[in-house]
């Protein structure tokens, strides 16, 4: 590769297409990337961020915040939301000007680069991670009268961990400083983050300001797409119901329901190809979320072939007959001869029946051991047995 | 896509290849491409047994090719169809496997040669990593200038990037061919290395076929997650009349061919029970054929007279297997030996040379030590303690067991007991002194003595003894101990 190529995204040679019927319109704002209006059923977590970044903007003070919550219960966007209103604000001279920076731990290939990448967001200047953290360390505890102040958004936090844990402890540290003027917001999956994997005196200097974020129920999920469409008739009332009750049952994640109405657009589309555009409805919803939320494995072990089906079953009549929930490849492979000679098939031999097993093994239905320990590696079920015996059985 | 590239590949020569079945497996649909298996025992029609084909090949030339490859026939005629034209494209990758000195790379390697096709071969062996691998395959194909382009350390995407650089420059007119040796080495490198070797053909966008050879069987490479199988090709051991055609050919010119023959056939009798390996038995035929023609040089037998050339060679060949044949002798000891007449035993192989001298207190040591491994703690006060009281016989009788310690192997016994029978043993009285202990430690790295579970070294550390039967035996004499009568298995 080059020396100093940057990766990049090709651009785009046409204008992007605009959409064509109400379908494709729906499907361009359930996208998960086209931001929403405004975020509802988050009224109440938006007011209590807003008003903590507010107050320590206007006293022009410093603090943390722990934002935590499931996957897709709205956290990011919630705290873009926030900000982008407090930006609004300040240009209409309401409150202090203020900068804000966002790092993200997933875009770090070593949580000590979120010294780097902060520094370089502050002030334009690339040092090394000790460099760096030495110039943040004397910014933040200097006094400075005309600073203003700083609100950082750390992303997936957890990411940030290290053994010395320096990295967390310096960016709960610095907005205690007098002069510092930091608000930090930090966002995770888990609620007992700070109690589980940080050290008394991080999670001390974090502070006791935390807010969890619920999943979202079906009420909430079913007024998130309604907002989304902003009047586009698209869905059918059941439709929209019985996708937001599954995945309200499921994990409460907006953005799995989005997929899932998206999903089902398209299926309405190929399926009314003829008859025009029509509404989408519940047969094309129920499709959608077959195919997201059913099994893989038992539709790769239906269409396995026959011997390696028969082995599935000669490892489930060897556990059966061992009372483990492990085997050699050695005693399946006697039950799968057995099983042949039952079946009036001809018995493979050793080398193919290997190839069986290593290949329900490379597709994960099997866990194996390395291949060169040929006859001893072991075998056990990655699924379990009642799966296995469902999806035999169907046919 | 994997699965497409494979059958277009498939479709391309089996149309090639009229004759050998391709026993391909079931189940197309559940989880890509798989190899085919070539089988040479039934599938291979006459005509293939004939002789080789190879379009766009003088006769002549087929001709010296398949002298060279004596008794290989079929597998090369399989190979050139499975290779195909040189411009159309080759399987991805072939396995083949076979015993040692079953031909395997000299099949290949002389076809590539005597066709003058474009080709790399690399020995696993000398690879130690992949970079080198990289950069002999490319020096091979393209020259010495495409291998600089390589960084200096280079991964698999550094060498496939290489190479299309390289290969847009030359296209490819011919099947280039990279025969790797001993690949059961590759599965030790980076996981993905044999992976991509397997499906380079893709990965390169090349009329390019990756020979994989190794002595151990296909099943054992396959890693975990699935890979590109290869197509595999099973090189067959040679029969007893195959080794006898191919030993005769290197024939001595002073002698008629039928007598060299004859000695071959005699050699694979004595030999061929044990060794099937061409090229231990044609550095044994070397080796022996002097001795061979002594009563014909003397003119105490004529060439006729096979009787009596056996008679003189067999016993001489029983010699030489379990001497020169376990290198307990040496090719050129074993040669002087013959210039100079000398009776085959009266040199001292390297087994013999095993005996060690030890200092007196250190031999003792080691003798307790055998006896602490070899022996039951149990039996101790039997055997060491003087006065050891009234003992029940029964106690002492051999409780049932099935075999004796010594099939077993040495068990570890901590420090204690070591001493407490090493004092046993020792007449005079010895002094607990630092050189005891040191000596002990020494013996450790000598090797005569291992350290069990390295946890604890100064605190009650456990050992084993490594020396077999024969070796205390000797140290034992030296001291005028009788070992054998302290050893509970042959009580």
């Amino acid at each position: 590769t080059p020396r100093h190529a940057t990766p990049s995204i090709p651009t785009r040679s046409l204008p992007a297409r605009k959409p064509e019927n109400v379908l494709e319109e729906a499907r361009a704002r359930l996208h998960v990337s086209s931001v929403p209006e405004s975020l509802p059923c988050r009224e109440q977590e938006f007011q209590d961020i807003y008003s903590f970044v507010e107050s320590k903007i206007m006293d022009g003070t410093g603090g943390c915040m722990y934002i935590s919550g499931v996957p897709g219960t709205g956290k990011t966007a919630t705290v873009h939301e926030v900000i982008r209103s407090l930006l609004q604000a300040a240009e209409q001279d309401e409150i202090p000007h203020f900068r804000f920076i966002e790092i993200n731990g997933m875009r770090m290939t070593d949580p000590h680069q979120a010294y780097v990448q902060i520094l370089q967001k502050l002030t334009d200047q690339k040092a090394t991670a000790d460099h760096a953290a030495a110039l943040l360390e004397k910014r933040f505890s200097m006094p400075a009268p005309k600073k203003e102040t700083t609100v950082l958004l750390v992303d997936e936090l957890d990411l940030l961990w290290t053994r010395k844990q320096n990295v967390m402890y310096n960016l709960f540290d610095w907005p205690t400083r007098r002069h510092a003027r930091l608000v930090v917001l930090t966002i995770a999956n888990t609620m007992d983050l700070p109690e589980r994997i940080m050290m008394n005196r991080v999670a001390s200097r974090l502070g006791l300001t935390r807010m969890s974020f619920q999943p979202y129920n079906f009420k909430q999920l079913q007024q998130i797409i309604t907002s989304r469409l902003n009047r586009v008739k698209a869905f059918e009332e059941d439709a929209l119901q019985l996708i937001s009750r599954k995945v309200a049952a499921l994990s409460g994640d907006a953005r799995r329901c989005l997929d899932i109405c998206r999903r089902a657009t398209e299926i309405c589309e190929h399926s009314g190809q003829q008859g025009g555009t029509k509404l989408v409805g519940m047969s094309h919803v129920m499709e959608a979320l077959d195919e997201m939320f059913s099994s893989s494995y038992i539709t790769a072990i239906r269409c396995a072939s026959l011997q390696e089906q028969l082995f599935l079953r000669a490892v489930i009549a060897e556990f059966r007959r061992l009372g483990l929930e492990e085997a050699t490849f050695q005693q399946v492979f006697v039950q799968h001869q057995g099983l042949c000679r039952m079946e009036g098939l001809q018995p493979i031999s050793v080398s193919e029946g290997l190839a069986v097993c290593q290949r329900l093994g490379a597709c994960r239905l099997l866990l194996l051991e390395p291949s060169r320990l040929d006859l001893l590696l072991r075998v056990r079920l990655n699924v379990s047995q009642d799966d296995v015996l469902y999806a035999l059985k169907a046919d | 896509m994997e699965l497409r590239t494979t059958n277009i590949c498939m479709k391309n020569f089996k149309s090639r290849l009229p004759d050998v079945t391709f026993y391909s497996r079931e189940s197309e649909a559940a989880c890509g491409p798989r190899g085919s298996v070539v089988g040479f025992s039934g599938s291979v029609s006459e005509k293939m047994l004939s002789g080789l084909h190879y379009p766009g090949c003088p006769e002549a030339r087929l001709r010296s090719l398949r002298e060279k490859l004596p008794c290989r026939e079929v597998q090369a005629g399989t190979l050139l169809a499975i290779m195909g034209e040189p411009e159309q494209y080759c399987y991805p990758s072939i396995f083949i496997y076979g015993h040692r000195a079953t031909g395997k790379s000299h099949v290949i390697l002389t076809l590539l040669k005597e066709l003058e096709l474009p080709h790399a071969a690399v020995s696993c062996v000398e690879c130690v990593s992949a970079g080198l691998l990289f950069e002999q395959t490319l020096l091979a194909l393209f020259g010495a200038d495409s291998a600089a382009l390589l960084p200096r350390l280079p991964s698999l995407s550094d060498f496939v990037r290489v190479y299309r650089q390289v290969c847009a420059q030359q296209p490819a007119k011919q099947t280039r061919y990279i025969v790797l040796e001993r690949a059961e080495l590759l599965r030790d490198m980076e996981a993905n290395l044999l992976p991509g070797l397997l499906r380079l053909q893709e990965l390169v966008d090349d009329n390019v076929a990756v020979i994989l050879l190794s002595e151990i069987v296909w099943d054992k490479f396959r890693p975990n997650t699935g890979c590109f199988e290869p197509l595999l090709l099973h090189f067959p051991d040679y029969t007893k009349a195959e080794l006898l055609q191919i030993l005769s050919l290197d024939s001595n010119p002073s002698y008629t061919p039928e007598l060299y023959s004859s000695y071959i056939n005699i050699l694979l009798g004595v030999f061929y029970s044990v060794c099937r390996d061409l090229r231990e038995l044609r550095h044994l035929a070397a080796l022996n054929f002097s001795k061979f023609c002594e009563p014909l040089e003397k003119g105490e037998a004529k060439e006729g007279n096979t009787h009596k050339l056996w008679r003189n060679i067999e016993p001489h060949l029983k010699r030489a297997m379990q001497t020169v044949y376990l290198r307990e002798v040496s090719s050129v000891q074993w040669g002087q030996q013959q210039m100079d007449e000398k009776e085959a035993t009266a040199l001292r192989g390297l087994s013999a040379l095993a005996h060690v001298e030890l200092p007196y207190y250190s031999k003792f040591l080691l003798i307790a030590a055998y006896l602490a491994s070899y022996n039951p703690a149990r039996t101790d006060r039997r055997f060491f303690v003087k006065h050891h009281g009234k003992m029940k016989k029964t106690s002492f009788l051999k409780k049932h067991e099935k075999t004796s310690n010594h099939l077993l192997g040495p068990k570890p016994f901590p420090l204690d007991r070591l001493l407490a029978i090493f004092y046993s043993v020792v007449d005079s009285r010895v002094a607990p002194t630092a050189s005891v202990f040191s000596q002990i430690s020494s013996l450790v790295t000598l090797q005569l003595l291992t350290q069990v579970g390295h946890d604890d070294q100064l605190d009650t550390p456990k050992y084993k003894c490594a020396v077999s039967l024969d070796f205390i035996l000797a140290i034992s004499r030296t001291v005028s101990f009788d070992i054998v009568r302290y050893l509970y298995d042959f009580i």
